[in-house]
């Protein structure tokens, strides 16, 4: 019997120690340095103090620190990895190696630039996982400050806790009319991305009228994001004269959109709007190339911002309208950074709405920091609630609703309406912000 | 009216043709070679994420392409079963098993701790030091505690669950490979998307011509079930293994070659999938629920029952559709849980 117990024990025994042997041992291996890169100056000149050599003396009355720790809760897999990693992944891990390469962040009282190092944990793409990693960042990491989750419906749920502690944050992918709702409870929280009436539907709405569209066909995804876009376009569009002769929901995980596109085409609508992501929006330019629907205007959004679109359909989506924020002509500084995040890269990785505006938060941030001269999370709040910052968009600022959180104003994004104009995702509205003539009616599918 | 009526039932044939191959091959596995596979849908994103690449790298023409990555998943599929599945039958692992699942086992630790940032190693170091652990338990686990167990072959419920158990850590393999090849993005490419008329119903050629070859490959795999003599030893396998195995068929063989052939069937499917819908990494699962309810609704391994399945279930959808699409998938459970309580054998079950 003894032999026997040593014969399964054994090898349960050796595996343990060897596994013992080696995690520490990797432990060892790894280097908490933060990423490095020989990367010029950043594109953002956020307000920038000079650097004081700090004398022993000094240093040793000012508390120590060596760097800032940022925690983050992303979907590094399951299904809202495909938006998290082409939209705040890229900018951030582009980001943060350049301000680490000039030295970090420049803290007044600590009387030196801190580099800033990330701890990012994946929540897998689900809600509860994301609240109890931001929770632990919060309480048992004590990172020095909170970068967002993905998703609006995440932002839901990791707004209130961030203000719960007191941690500034400064939200990426997701926005809503209802989270705007909420940010006068949330003094804590700034939205960075524009999204349905701040300001792109009114924008769409104002382009179309001008070119005298009268009707609109609407496909919206049945969830939150669709039912928002839906509902503001179901009244700013009616404002214009346009009317909504057909509105259909659609479920994430639909297959076959030919019984709307054929309705749509039935209905012969000046505009169709597919309020919808990726996953709805390019089968339903495939199935209106298929089906021969030629709409006036063709708008699909998000999706049609993204690179992997034009790359999946080419010159057959000229035309074709979008979410966006710049383009190259938008401005110099917009151009060096659609260089910088864009250049020698695949087209798939390019998305022309939210890209600078997740940059503008981080230089909004960093600019604080500075501001404050402290990572006291109220001062810098109050930075960012009250001032304007320079960052890659011009003068910056958050406007705030209600006394509360804030919303990346209006007037500082550069663009709200694209539209692929030979092979480029051009901004063609708001019209002083346009740096291309909107193309009315776009030009029918190419036949084959 | 009558253009209505059409529309509506072409694009049902035209869904249900590619829910039918979904179908069959899933009907196989399970039907045949007693695998419950939740990897299924794995092997379809693999079919559909090869031809992507085929297509916008090679230059290869998605048709071409289904010659390509109909062989390629039935080698995959064929020697997952020969080495994991075999071995889930008996009660003993093969030398190498033990190696492979550890290495992937301590490697997926590795890669968690390196997450959260506990470890900062080479992910091709780490990969080695697994290997190395792994085999180093391989060896001692053979040399001491499997030496003393005779083989012997498992109850086929107990290979059911088991089987069904690991296919769900080959679903998160096959996924998380496919996410480190290609990213999550989704993608698209554009073939034959033109419109065709059919007495003034408009449909895309694409879509046609998915039909067209889940219609000629479901019949081709029937009258290879029933005209050839590996047909008739797989369903010799499918109606008693024991008696079958009695008769002089390879049972090991014939069962291999059903997941091997249900695997194939998935990636042509894939091919057939990604020149109609866009795809991405981490389309599997969906395309797996949509299986075992086509495989339920036609019949557990009944192959024409899940041809027929697949047809009948595209047409529900279809008319949904046609009146509110947010309900078609609705529809389909309703009538998934209405055949369970009025024939719960399915439509050609027995």
């Amino acid at each position: 019997m003894w032999r026997k117990a040593i014969g399964y024990s054994l090898p349960v025994i050796i595996c343990l120690l060897l596994l013992l042997i080696a995690i520490p041992g990797c432990q060892q291996a790894a280097t908490p340095t933060a990423p490095k890169t020989t990367a010029p100056a950043t594109v953002a000149t956020a307000t920038k103090p000079t650097t004081p050599a700090a004398s022993p003396s000094a240093t040793a009355a000012k508390p120590t620190k060596d760097k800032i720790i940022v925690g983050m809760s992303r979907p590094l897999s399951g299904p809202l990895s495909v938006i998290g990693d082409s939209a705040f992944r890229p900018i951030y891990e582009t980001w943060v190696p350049r301000v680490n390469a000039e030295g970090g962040i420049y803290v007044k009282e600590y009387g030196k630039k801190l580099p800033i190092e990330l701890k990012i944990y994946d929540d897998k793409s689900d809600v509860g996982t994301m609240t109890r990693l931001t929770e632990k960042l919060i309480l048992e990491d004590k990172v020095d400050f909170l970068w967002p989750a993905c998703g609006t419906s995440f932002l839901f749920a990791q707004a209130p806790i961030a203000n719960k502690y007191n941690y500034v944050l400064i939200t990426a992918e997701g926005g809503a009319t209802s989270l705007k709702d909420m940010l006068p409870s949330l003094p804590y929280v700034f939205v960075s991305l524009s999204f349905s009436d701040w300001y792109e539907v009114p924008v769409l709405a104002d382009l179309l009228a001008a070119k005298g569209a009268k009707t609109a066909y609407i496909m919206y995804i049945a969830d939150l994001h669709g039912i928002e876009y839906s509902g503001v376009a179901g009244i700013e569009l009616p404002k214009k004269g346009i009317n909504i002769v057909g509105i259909k929901s659609v479920p994430p995980d639909i297959k076959d959109l030919s019984p709307i596109i054929k309705e749509a085409k039935a209905l012969n609508p000046d505009a169709f709007l597919a309020l919808a992501y990726p996953d709805q929006v390019m089968p339903a330019t495939a199935t209106s190339m298929e089906l021969d629907f030629n709409p006036k205007a063709w708008l699909g959004g998000p999706g049609v911002n993204f690179g992997f679109y034009h790359t999946a359909f080419g010159p057959a989506v000229e035309g074709v309208l979008g979410w966006t924020t710049f383009a190259r002509k938008s401005s110099p500084k917009l151009a060096e950074l659609a260089d910088i995040l864009y250049s020698g890269k695949p087209e798939e990785t390019n998305d022309w709405w939210g890209h600078p505006l997740y940059w503008a938060a981080l230089d909004m941030w960093k600019a604080a920091i500075e501001k404050a001269g402290t990572l006291n999370q109220k001062a810098i709040r109050d930075i960012l609630a009250t001032e304007h910052l320079e960052t890659v968009l011009g003068d910056t600022w958050f406007t705030i609703i209600g006394g509360g959180g804030g919303l990346l104003a209006k007037e500082c994004h550069p663009g709200e309406v694209g539209q692929w104009i030979n092979g480029v995702f051009e901004v063609v509205g708001p019209v002083d912000k346009a740096t291309a003539q909107f193309v009315y009616p776009k030009p029918p599918w190419p036949k084959k | 009216m009558l253009t209505s009526i059409l529309d509506v039932l072409i694009a049902g044939l035209l869904l249900g043709g590619l829910y039918a191959l979904i179908a069959m091959g899933l009907s196989l596995q399970y039907g045949v070679a007693r695998v419950f596979n939740i990897s299924h849908g794995e092997f379809i994103m693999l079919g559909g994420m090869a031809t992507l690449t085929l297509f916008t790298v090679f230059k290869i023409n998605p048709l071409i392409a289904i010659v390509i990555c109909g062989p390629i998943t039935f080698v995959l599929g064929y020697i997952i079963h020969r080495t994991f599945f075999r071995h889930l039958l008996t009660s003993l692992p093969i030398f190498g098993e033990i190696t492979i699942l550890c290495t992937l086992f301590l490697w997926t630790v590795f890669r968690i701790l390196a997450d959260y940032n506990y470890v900062r190693l080479n992910q091709f170091a780490a990969l080695a030091i697994c290997l190395v652990i792994a085999i180093i338990l391989d060896f001692a686990l053979n040399r001491t505690a499997f030496r003393r167990i005779h083989e012997s072959r498992v109850a086929a419920g107990v290979f059911e669950s088991t089987s069904m158990l690991f296919s769900f850590g080959l679903m998160f393999i096959i996924k998380n490979i496919a996410f480190i090849g290609w990213g999550p993005s989704i993608r698209s490419y554009s073939f034959l998307q033109q419109p065709v008329s059919i007495a003034g119903a408009l449909f895309g050629m694409n879509r046609l011509v998915t039909l067209g070859f889940s219609i000629l490959i479901g019949l081709a795999f029937y009258f290879f079930l029933t005209r050839t003599r590996i047909g008739k030893a797989i369903r010799a396998a499918a109606s008693d293994p024991t008696v079958a195995q009695l008769m002089g068929v390879n049972i090991n063989q014939v069962l291999a070659l059903c997941f091997g052939l249900g695997a194939a069937m998935a990636g042509i499917a894939g091919v057939l999938i990604s020149m109609c819908y866009p795809v991405n990494a981490n389309m599997g699962i969906e395309y797996t629920i949509i299986a075992i309810i086509v495989v339920a609704l036609g019949g557990l391994g009944s192959i024409p029952g899940s041809f027929i399945g697949g047809f009948a279930l595209g047409i529900i959808g279809s008319i949904v559709s046609f009146f509110e699409p947010g309900l078609a998938l609705v529809a389909y459970y309703f009538i998934f849980g209405l055949l369970l309580l009025i024939r719960p054998k399915g439509i050609l079950g027995k």
